[in-house]
This record gives C-alpha cells, structure tokens and sequence, in this order.
C-alpha cells in the first residue's frame, strides 16, 4: 500500500467524561497521510472534545491512539506536538499586542531548530508562507491583523514547529465567502503534499467540496467512519449529523403592526471608548423578526448592549412604542418592554449561583406581588418558578435549586421563561442558540417566532447565517458598526448577504 | 501506571463534602497553632486548659470571650455585608476609631437626656461609621477609585485622629496615660451581672439576625446577592446597582463605627488608643469563615473572641506577645482555605488507555 493510502493518525474506542458528563463513549477517528478528512458534527458532539484527546489536551478515561500505525502514548500537549500533530484553534493562541515574528519566537522556544532570534522567526514566517502560498507581513502587529491574517499566521505557526498532521478548528466559520474558498484551496494545497488535514467543521457543502473522506460524530459517538465523499450528499449527512430532526413549522404570514422599534442614527461606544455602532436606523414592527446579519465583532455586542442600556448611547435616538429612551438607565427600558436574551447566557443572562426562583425573579422585583412591605414572598416566587419550569419544560430545575447547574439549553429555557412575558414589546436575542443541541435550538426559534405572533417586535442578532436565513422576515446586514444594506426575504440570498457583510453595498 | 495527575473541578460539591473539609481545615490549623504555642514555651499540658477550658467552659473565661464577640460579631457583619457587593472594606479600624470618637463625644460632651445617653452614643457611632466610608465609597461608584487603598489608608487617619484628641483636648487630667475621661454610669451600656456581659453582646446578636433576614429575604438583600454574584446579570437585569451597592456599603461602615461606640460604652468606658487594634484583620477572617453569612458570623466570632481570650491569659501567663493571637488567626485561616481548594477541586488520576 503507498504511504499516501496509510492512517497518519487513528483514535479507537475514546471515552472522555467531564464530571458526570459522557462527552466521548468509544469514539472512532482515522486521518491518512494525504488527505483531508472533514471532522462533522453538530455543536457539543464531541468533536473538539475528540480532537483536544489527540493533541494531548484532554487525557481520554480509555482507548488507544496510534501514529503512523504505532501505539502512541500521549501524557500531554509536548507529546503530541512531537509527534507531529499540530492544531489551529477556533481561538488563536496569539498575543495581541505582539509582531507576528514575535508570536512565532514565543511558540518556537528552542525547539525548533534554525530559530534563535527575532530576524529567523521572521524569516521562517516569511519562507514557510512562501512555500505554502499564505503570505503574511512578519513584521506587523497581531491586533492590527484582520482575523483571515490571524488565522495564517496561526497555521504557519503550527506548520513551522513541525506539524505534519494538522487539525484546523472550524476554519472558515469567521470568515468571508471569499476568505473561505482561498482558506479551503490552501487546505486541499496542503494535503496534495502530503500532509494529514483534519477539518472540524458543521458546514455540509464544505465537506463534500473539499473533503476526500468524512467521519460524523453525534452525541459523542462516531456515527460515520471514515466514509469517502463521493456518493454522499448534503441530506444525508445532514441526517446524519442531526439524527431525527422534526422540519421547522410553516410561517405564518402576518402583517406587521406598529412601529415598536425605532433607530434613528443610533451610536454606541465599546467599553474602550472606540465607535462599536454608528448611525444605525432601524424601524421594526409588531409581529417582524428582523435579522441583523454579520461577520462576528462586527458590532453586534455593542449594538446588543447599546439597546438594552449596558453601554450608553453616544448619540442617536431609541425609540420604543414611540418613547424616547436613548438616555434611560435598563430598568426603565425594560418597564417599556424591551427585553433581551444575550449571547453569553451566564456572563450577562443569570446569576449562576442564585437558584431558578431567584433569577426568574430578578427582572421583575419591583412588582407588588412579589414584596410585602420590606420583605419578599419566597412562595408566590417558588409558585411562579414551578409553573415557568412546567410551561418552558426545563429539565433538571426545581426552583430552589442553583441555577449553574443547569445545562446550557435548559438555562436559555430559563433565560426566556423571564423574559418572554406579557409586557414584551421588544425582544432582542443576540446569538440565542449558540451552543445549543438541536432540540433546544428549535425550542428557542419557536419562541422567538410567537412572540413575534403575539405582537412583539424581535431583533436576531446572530452570526449564524441558516439561522437568519431560517427565521427573519426581514434582514438588515452590519458590517463595521454600519447596516451595509437592508433586504426583504425575496432579495435574501446567501451571496447577496456575504457581499454586504463584507461591506461591498 | 499512572499517565498524569491533573486537579478537575468539582460541579458541585454536596454539603458534607464541604462540613468535613472546614473541620479538617480547622482542625489541622489549630494542631498547627499547637504546636507552634508549645515551641514558645506554653506546655503542651496546659494547651487544653487554656485554649478550651479557661476560654468556652469556665464562667469567668466565657464571660469575657462572649463580650469580645459583640464587636466581633459587628465587624464581622461589617466585612460579610461589604463582600457581598463585591466591596473591599479594608479600613474597618478607620470607620471603628471614627465611631469611637462619636461615642465618646456624646459622653464626654454630656450631649442629650441622660436617659437615652448611651443608645445616642450608639447612633452617633453608626453615623460616623457610615460617613467614614462615604469619601472611598463616592470614589469607587463615580470615578472607579480603588477602594483597597482607600479604605485601608483613611484607617491611618482615623487613628491619627483618636491621637490627636488623646493628647490633647480628651486627655483625662487624672490619668498618665493619653485616655479620655471615664463614661459617667449613664454613659455606659447595661451589663448583665455576668463579667462584662451586657446590651452590647445583645445588640450585636440582635443585628445579625436582622441582617441574616435582610440578605435573605428582603428584595434589597436578593439585589446584592445578585450584583456581588454577577454585577453584569444585575445590571443587565434593570437593577439599581449603584444604590444598592451605596446601602450595602454605608451599612458595612455603621456597623465598624457600632463596634467601635460598643467598645467604649460596654468595655473600655473610654476612648484609649489601643481599643481598635486589630479588628479589620479580624472582621476580615470573620466574614471569611462566615461565608459572608450573618449567622455564621455569630458563630465565627465566638470562635475569635475565644482566642483574643486565650491570647490575653497566654500574654499574661507565658509573657507572649499580642501578635501570637493575630498569628494563631493566620494559621487557621491559610488552613482552612487551602482545605477549601481540595473540596473544590478534584485530584484525577488519569490511566494508560488500554481498550
């Protein structure tokens, strides 16, 4: 058999348990010298979990890992980069305020031979960016760097120290159409010269397009090993990867109400005193899911704090149901009916170690039912608890118990058991499924959507583009703190929105 | 044949877990703290007698134990509410020498009918407590002014301050020593004919039971539960964060100025320059052992007047310094906390995987 035929790297029977969490239960991976193996999954399948065992992050609780068909012990991350495994994170590992040539120094250390100094980092940067036709300035700032620069030089960095299996972390999922097909070029560049690709990723077109052969995990088991592309098409694997999957329900037309929503040159500053959105105008109406589609950082964070009243407003009006409430503190928004559900949900949603009762409580204290003179009713709070914990069916909730402990789709659950109230008027979810299995991502759509049914007026802040695709009835597109272009769903396609979301109106 | 060992968090640690890893911590502090005492010449006989009997189990040693808890339990409650928001009062001894003063005030400059003199020394304390720490507390919610230095250096002026009047317009003519004049019987809070044991011991009880249901009951008390938990949630949630942490830490400086009046109307009688020391480190631990909760605050305060007893018989006695009570503190905190790291974390022993 020629080398190229040959397992570079092969995981067998891998178990891996967080607490009492099964993440991994006997999960199977092979990648051959020579091509790219597409890694497909829905978020929290196991992937990165499976692929962070093979670089010596996680130690897997049992199974075997072979290299170059030898059984190979990892004790940890040295181990692997010894062997030759090298991966590119979602998160780059980079220091910001660093050069390229200095990052590459910093990673380097004495291991690699020929590096000593600055002056050969960047010469190594420079000739392996040649050599693989990824050019990089080895001289410029890290966070200067657009993200597509950050991750090249995140690949020449894991090249340079030796890597010969390479695994890259969902690649393309901050990048433009364009910045991905010259990212997925470079992948199939790589592997003709004989490397091992790995390709994490959940988008089907990519691996049938790129890929040679493709594993699909689900739920942490492998449930399609190393099967070849060709024959395969995208439902299949969409099957695959989501098992049963009940189709979304057909949208009902309705005609949109009053303006609950309205920006008028609206401006919101990020924490460090840089515009974060400028100008924005927007009107949205009772019964309208508006999608704000973008590239991520983009402005959606300080256009989703900017609104419910985290960051002040720089300049500009905010308008709900016809007030002006540009300059008012949170509390008084909320009583107009603006709600939120933000993208991290216990960094800004809960209080973690407040239980259920308390945070479903915690917009709402003011409210007469709940105080008798200085103290609260722990009763009529448990009551509610229980019958939001009934009505939204989150499990593993009891309402004196500890929020924390509830797993990212219950506590959305919760998120929206409080926020979805009677006076809704405006609801703002940013990213409301990130993380999310699908079961609980399709709970949270078909929230969103009666609310918007219900009269409310609901504003998609997602990066997730199927997911705009899927539940706006209209689409606005940020790029660069800006609305590039506003689209009915009729003028909505994905190319049309990846050429505004690149700032190309 | 082991991989590697690697610490793993713990989801959720169950209550007996958490029981036997205090005790442990305390357990193996005050064994530490033992050994220690005995290598200073206390003998290793005598340890039970005076560290339990003398302190908990006699009526004499008891009596004096539970009157230094009363400003223990309130600097204690003074620490707990202001971690609570999140909140580091470290100049708790500056808000007491402020509310000593005022205390002392009200008796020296005979302010008020006699029949309410004392419960006015009280609330002239709390006052001068709360507006001790108005100047850090302005700085921190306006400007983003650390509080740490703060709070700790206005300690300095406060004392400085209890100086200034020692040596000078408060010195008691008839004494050596820089003391004020001694609170007239009208001037002093009630005792209970138990040693020193008196309305203090009662007051500070009392408040913490009220501060145990403000923080758990009332909707004030949820709303800094939440801001110190998570300050971003809180306000993102539409609470008033800044007048709540404003409360929570006017509360905490009334409650060191309260101390500070209870000091001089229940024990001292006067004001001297020795009636403060040591109370932030020890309010500080308090609120720790406590968890900031203001029942355990009670408990954990016991546990220090304890040894700010033993430590007076053990300076008497063996001719130890007062630093062995601070030190003896020291011990059993750093023991309980890192017994707290193991009931947080998790050792794990990973395995060769072989399928």
């Amino acid at each position: 058999m020629p080398r190229r035929q040959r397992p570079a790297l092969s995981l067998s029977h891998i178990d891996k348990a967080f607490g009492d969490k099964k993440v991994l239960d006997g999960a199977h991976f092979t990648v051959r010298w020579g091509e790219v193996h597409a890694l497909l999954g829905e978020n929290g399948a196991g992937k990165s979990t499976i692929m962070n065992v093979a670089t010596g992050v996680y130690a897997a609780d049992a199974g075997t890992i072979e290299v170059d068909e030898q059984e190979f012990p990892l004790r940890g991350p040295a181990d692997a980069a010894r062997a030759g495994i090298g991966m590119v994170h979602q998160h780059y590992r980079l220091v910001g305020s660093f050069t390229v040539a200095e990052n590459m120094l910093l990673a380097a250390g004495k291991q690699v031979p020929g590096i000593t100094g600055l002056r050969s980092a960047a010469a190594a940067i420079e000739a392996k960016g040649r050599e693989v036709g990824l050019a990089v300035d080895a001289t410029a700032r890290i966070d200067t760097l657009s993200v597509a620069e950050r991750q090249r030089v995140e690949i020449l960095k894991v090249l340079i120290l030796g890597a010969r299996i390479v695994i890259l972390d969902e690649p393309t999922a901050v990048l433009t159409d364009a910045e991905s097909r010259a990212m997925l070029e470079f992948v199939r560049r790589l592997a003709a010269a004989g490397t091992a690709v790995v390709l994490i990723t959940h988008k089907l077109r990519e691996v049938l397009e790129h890929a040679d052969r493709v594993t699909v995990m689900r739920q942490g088991k492998t449930v399609l090993a190393d099967a070849t592309t060709t024959g395969l098409d995208t439902s299949e694997l969409a099957r695959l990867m989501v098992g049963e999957r009940t189709p979304p329900p057909p949208r009902a037309a309705i005609a949109p109400g009053p303006i609950r929503l309205k920006l008028d040159g609206f401006s919101v500053r990020r924490p460090d005193g840089t515009p974060g959105v400028e100008g924005i105008d927007i009107e949205l109406r009772a019964g309208e899911i508006l999608g704000i589609a973008g590239v991520g950082g983009n402005g959606q964070q300080p256009l989703a704090d900017g609104l419910i009243g985290l960051a002040a407003t720089a300049a500009g009006r905010l308008l709900i149901d016809g007030i002006d409430l540009g300059q008012a503190p949170v509390a008084a928004r909320r009583r107009a009916g603006l709600r939120i559900i933000p993208s991290d949900r216990f960094a800004s949603g809960l209080v973690g170690d407040l239980t259920i009762a308390e945070n479903l409580c915690l917009t709402a204290l003011d409210s007469p039912a709940l105080n008798r003179g200085f103290l609260l009713r722990p009763g009529v709070m448990r009551q509610r608890a229980a019958a939001a914990i009934e009505r939204f069916a989150i499990a593993g909730a009891a309402p004196g118990r500890i929020s924390r402990l509830l797993s990212g789709g219950n506590a959305q659950k919760l998120i929206l058991a409080r926020e979805i109230d009677d006076h809704l008027s405006v609801l703002v979810a940013h990213s409301p499924t990130r993380g999310l299995d699908v079961k609980a991502c399709d709970f949270v759509h078909d929230t969103i959507r009666a609310s918007a049914a219900r009269g409310a007026g609901c504003l998609l802040i997602s990066e997730d583009l199927e997911e705009i695709l899927t539940l706006s009835t209209r689409i606005a597109v940020i790029c660069a703190g800006r609305i590039t272009g506003e689209l009915s769903m009729q003028e909505a396609n994905a190319e049309r929105i990846g050429m505004l979301m690149m700032g190309h109106v | 044949m082991f991989d590697r060992i690697t610490l793993v968090r713990r989801q959720d640690v169950p209550w007996t877990a958490r029981t036997a890893t205090f005790l442990g911590g305390l357990g193996f502090g005050l064994a530490l703290s033992c050994v220690l005492l005995v290598a200073a010449g206390v003998p290793a006989e005598s340890l039970i007698d005076e560290l339990v009997v003398q302190v908990f189990l006699s009526s004499d040693g008891l009596a004096q134990t539970v009157t230094a808890a009363a400003p223990l339990i309130l600097v204690g409650l003074c620490s707990a509410l202001a971690t609570r928001v999140r909140f580091w009062n470290i100049g708790i001894e500056g808000q007491l020498w402020l509310g000593a003063i005022a205390a002392a005030a009200v008796g020296i400059l005979d302010i008020g009918p006699e029949a309410i003199r004392v419960w006015l020394m009280m609330l002239a304390a709390l006052a001068a407590g709360a507006l001790w720490i108005v100047p850090p507390l302005v700085l921190k919610t306006r400007f983003g002014v650390s509080e740490t230095v703060l709070t700790l250096l206005l300690s300095n002026v406060g004392f400085l301050c209890v100086q200034h009047l020692l040596f000078g317009a408060w010195k008691d003519p008839n004494n050596g020593f820089p003391v004020s004049p001694q609170m007239g019987p009208a001037e002093q809070l009630a005792r209970f004919g138990w040693g020193n044991v008196g309305m203090g011991t009662a007051l500070a009880v009392a408040i913490a039971l009220l501060a145990y249901v403000f923080i758990d009951r009332s909707r004030i008390g949820l709303q800094a539960r939440a801001i110190g938990l998570n300050p971003t949630t809180a306000r993102a949630a539409g609470l008033p964060v800044t007048a709540t942490i404003t409360l929570m830490v006017l509360l905490s400086g009334a409650l060191a100025g309260l101390a500070g009046g209870v000091i001089v109307a229940g024990t001292e009688f006067r004001l001297t320059q020795y009636l403060g020391n040591n109370y932030t480190f020890s309010g500080i631990t308090i609120g720790f052992l406590a968890r900031t909760h203001p029942l355990g605050v009670i408990v954990a305060a016991f546990g220090v007047g304890g040894m700010f007893t033993a430590g007076s018989s053990l300076k008497v006695f063996y001719g130890l310094s007062d630093a062995v009570v601070v030190l003896i503190q020291g011990i059993v905190l750093i023991s309980l906390l890192s017994a707290q790291f193991f009931s947080t974390y998790r050792l794990s022993v990973a395995r060769r995987g072989v399928a």
